[in-house]
């Protein structure tokens, strides 16, 4: 039957094949012009509508607000068939077509599968974790199947094109191999078989690639497995397979696009990183990392097992360049410290530099500068973009003694701006990354003093996470700016500064905010259901924030906050507008805790 | 000739008792959308391939149980036709036989009133067989989707030759998506949105 919308989405996926297409054949196209009345608040619904075309608006009966907006693919009522009753009127804003499954219908699917029926019972955690397992059932690198990621779109030559023009192509395109289309044949000519043909044979610049051109091709079809495509390759001794769709030639395969997609494995990088000798080496392994990031992404890795790891290689990384760097004898004597994002442990891509230094003596400073300088370079080098804010072991602020650093950290608190403020909460993240940890633990000490803590300080510390307004309208939906929003500021920042405070109030020492939270909760300060719905709120946006930073084409893109919000799948939408409520809600409860009315 | 213009208009009673009901005036609310695809563009020789309806009641379009039968039929049909409705003789060969076609279409379509684009051309293909086999001609009432629209636009004053009155033109005035275009199927919904639209049903 004619279907005319994306069901290979959630919740739907949550369905098997067959109740899925008996789902299919169950909608009705139902047209509503725009004004009319879909669903009337308190009656019952004839079933469930998925919005095909066109844009629907819940609104509450009682005062006329807005209450939620449904476009393409979105689903309501659910509550109403699930519940008997609406709790509000649907209105189609504009003319608006939806497919409508019966309430019988859908109550059936929802008895019959476990999976569908606790995702429409549960809250966005739930849900989340739900479509985050539901996205990495694809998991294996080696069941992956050749698709367009790994293809190369061919280059086409005619028949009598001439050798000369066939080698600056390949030049040109950075090809391997051009095929020859001569009539309805298509066959291939690799740059070995050139070299073959001129330099050992007789064939010169001017002779036609046909002459040299193979035309018996290896093949393999679009989505087959891709080690069944290594296995053609192996057996037949050739480096790379045309890929059919359909009889059509869609593309090559090549080895070596193939072995490098291997080669992003994590222990790979891992221990390419140990065994790095030169920093030339280590930038090699460095720019593995951000195609490990989507493999695994790809894959559907958790978004707590993915931070995790990056931490873990970016600091095998830094602390592998700063032993090639740091001669033996300096090493100890001082300590160098990673700040903000890094520190907490959840940066994924490539963010720019946060990084500070502890020097055990004044004297060595003249000794370590240029050290340093050549450690930024070698973290430029790995693609880290420096800090704009010049929050960098490079620059004389970020660099002291300990107990310069305890100094500063006590002038910035006292000066209660917002400028030391910030720097505090920069600093406040910091983890130890190399050299000597026994240097930070008395600078760390200096801001978890009880004095500090019970004082305005905490509150004005506190109040930064209410610079930024949430990005929600007055009647609840997402405020976006020509289709995006900032998440850091809207969503990121306030929910992590607001965590940092607390932490401060109350002198925890972990720097994870999910790890702060846990704490948090332990001591009483947050109940569990807080706690909750903030992590789930936090790995959210990190989400979402990824997966669109990994479809831009940018080597910066690990800066980029825009989240284009029209880009979301509708089932992430809905998450997104739940997930801002609770950051809304959490800074209504850090207002009330730190008295935030009074300033 | 005028004795087919009058059959046409009134029809004789028919005779076969398993179709009398058809020629019973109707009372419900609902309409039948039906689109034929012929082996060439022919009332006389055209041979049916494929047939799809669908029922519509007010503002509703019910697919769930939509008719949609590929006739078994060795016509041989020129290439560009085949482009056009993605009908291969292979297809066709496992079809339904066109008596078997053309009953469950009757049974489908009742005494209800029959709604379609051009639906002159799917009557004449249709009484053709129908005649052949049973010995009648549809007796329901037609529906033209294209007069609906001259006569809404005539109420605005705007005559017919400053219209569009081909299936896209139509699709795009009315903005009615146009799905799969050219699979019987899809035209009947196009066309059945048309005629809702035209209608002025879309709730209330």
């Amino acid at each position: 039957m004619t279907i005319q919308i994306n069901l290979n989405q959630p919740p739907f996926t949550f369905l098997s094949a067959e109740q899925l297409e008996w789902l299919t054949s169950r909608l009705n196209l139902v047209f509503f012009r725009a004004g009319a009345t879909i669903l009337e608040a308190g009656k019952s619904a004839p079933g469930v509508y998925i919005v095909f075309k066109g844009v629907v608006e819940e609104i509450d009966p009682d005062n006329g607000h807005v209450f939620s907006q449904y476009g393409k693919e979105d689903l309501f009522d659910v509550r109403a068939v699930l519940e008997k009753g609406c709790k509000h009127r649907y209105v189609a804003v504009e003319e608006t077509l939806c497919y409508l499954l019966t309430a019988e219908d859908f109550i059936q699917l929802v008895d019959q599968s476990d999976d569908f029926s606790i995702y429409f019972n549960t809250d966005l955690g739930t849900q989340q974790s739900m479509v985050e397992r539901q996205d990495s059932s694809v998991s294996e690198f080696i069941l992956s199947r050749v698709d367009e990621d790994v293809i190369r779109t061919p280059v086409y030559v005619s028949a009598n094109t001439n050798l000369a023009r066939v080698a600056e192509l390949m030049f040109e395109k950075k090809q391997d191999a051009v095929l020859v289309r001569n009539g309805q044949e298509i066959g291939i000519i690799t740059g070995t078989d050139l070299l073959k043909a001129t330099l050992l044979g007789d064939k010169t610049r001017q002779s036609k690639a046909a002459d040299i051109a193979q035309f018996d091709l290896i093949d393999v079809e679009f989505g087959e497995f891709l080690f069944s495509a290594l296995l053609k390759m192996t057996q037949h001794q050739i480096e790379r397979v045309i890929v059919r769709k359909e009889g059509h030639v869609v593309g090559l395969l090549e080895l070596m696009d193939m072995l490098s997609t291997f080669s992003t494995h994590s222990h790979i990088i891992a221990m390419r990183i140990d065994q790095s000798r030169s920093l030339k080496e280590l930038v090699v392994a460095a720019g593995r990392l951000e195609t490990l990031i989507e493999t695994l992404n790809g894959q559907g890795v958790k978004i707590t097992a993915l931070t995790e790891l990056i931490t873990t290689l970016n600091r095998r990384l830094i602390n592998k360049a700063f032993e090639l760097i740091f001669p033996e004898r300096l090493r100890r004597a001082v300590c160098i410290l990673v700040l903000g994002s890094e520190g907490r442990g959840e940066q994924i891509l490539k963010t720019d530099q946060d990084n500070a230094i502890i020097l055990e003596n004044e004297h060595d400073r003249e000794a370590v500068l240029p050290l340093l300088q050549q450690l930024h370079q070698a973290l430029l080098d790995f693609g880290y973009p420096p800090c704009p804010g010049g929050v960098m072991f490079i620059n004389d602020m970020w660099i002291n003694t300990m107990e310069g650093w305890q100094a500063k950290v006590k002038r910035w608190l006292e000066s209660g701006k917002p400028d030391a403020l910030m720097n505090m909460a920069i600093f406040m993240d910091a983890e130890v990354v190399c050299g000597n940890p026994e240097l930070f633990r008395p600078v760390k000490q200096s801001w978890q003093l009880e004095s500090l803590r019970s004082s305005i300080v905490s509150a004005l510390f506190a109040k930064q996470a209410l610079n930024f307004e949430t990005p929600l309208t007055l009647l609840g939906n997402i405020r976006e700016d020509h289709g995006k929003i900032d998440i850091k500021k809207g969503g990121i920042f306030p929910l992590v500064h607001g965590i940092r405070s607390l932490a401060f109030e109350q002198a925890i020492d972990e720097c994870n905010t999910l790890e702060r939270m846990e704490i948090l909760q332990q001591k009483g300060i947050l109940d569990a259901e807080t706690v909750q719905g903030l992590r789930d709120t936090l790995l959210f946006f990190l989400r979402v924030r990824l997966r669109q930073q990994l479809d831009m084409d940018d080597p910066n893109r690990g800066l980029s906050q825009q989240l284009d919000v029209t880009q979301l799948r509708s089932v992430d939408r809905n998450m997104l507008r739940h997930a801002l409520h609770r950051v809304k809600k959490f800074k209504q409860l850090l207002t009330t805790h730190f008295h935030l009315d009074n300033f | 000739m005028l004795r087919r213009w009058i059959e046409d208009r009134w029809p004789r009673q028919i005779q076969d008792e398993r179709w009398k009901h058809l020629a019973e005036s109707y009372h419900g609310e609902e309409i039948v959308v039906l689109d034929c695809e012929t082996s060439v563009f022919d009332k006389k020789k055209g041979e049916l391939l494929s047939v799809a309806a669908v029922r519509v009641k007010g503002n509703e379009i019910f697919l769930t149980d939509a008719l949609d039968i590929t006739v078994k039929s060795d016509a041989v049909t020129d290439p560009d036709a085949v482009r056009v409705h993605y009908l291969r003789r292979e297809d066709r060969m496992a079809g339904t036989p066109v008596e078997e076609a053309i009953e469950q279409l009757l049974d489908f379509i009742g005494n209800r009133p029959i709604c379609g684009f051009y639906i002159e051309y799917d009557r004449a293909i249709l009484n053709r067989y129908i005649k052949q086999i049973y010995g009648f001609k549809l007796p329901n009432r037609f529906i033209e989707v294209s007069e609906l629209y001259v006569k809404s636009k005539r109420r605005h004053h705007i005559h017919e030759v400053h219209l569009d009155l081909r299936f896209e033109g139509l699709a795009k005035d009315l903005q009615v998506p146009v799905v799969e275009r050219h699979t019987a199927m899809g035209d009947v919904i196009s066309t059945a949105l048309m005629y809702i639209k035209l209608t002025g049903f879309g709730g209330s």
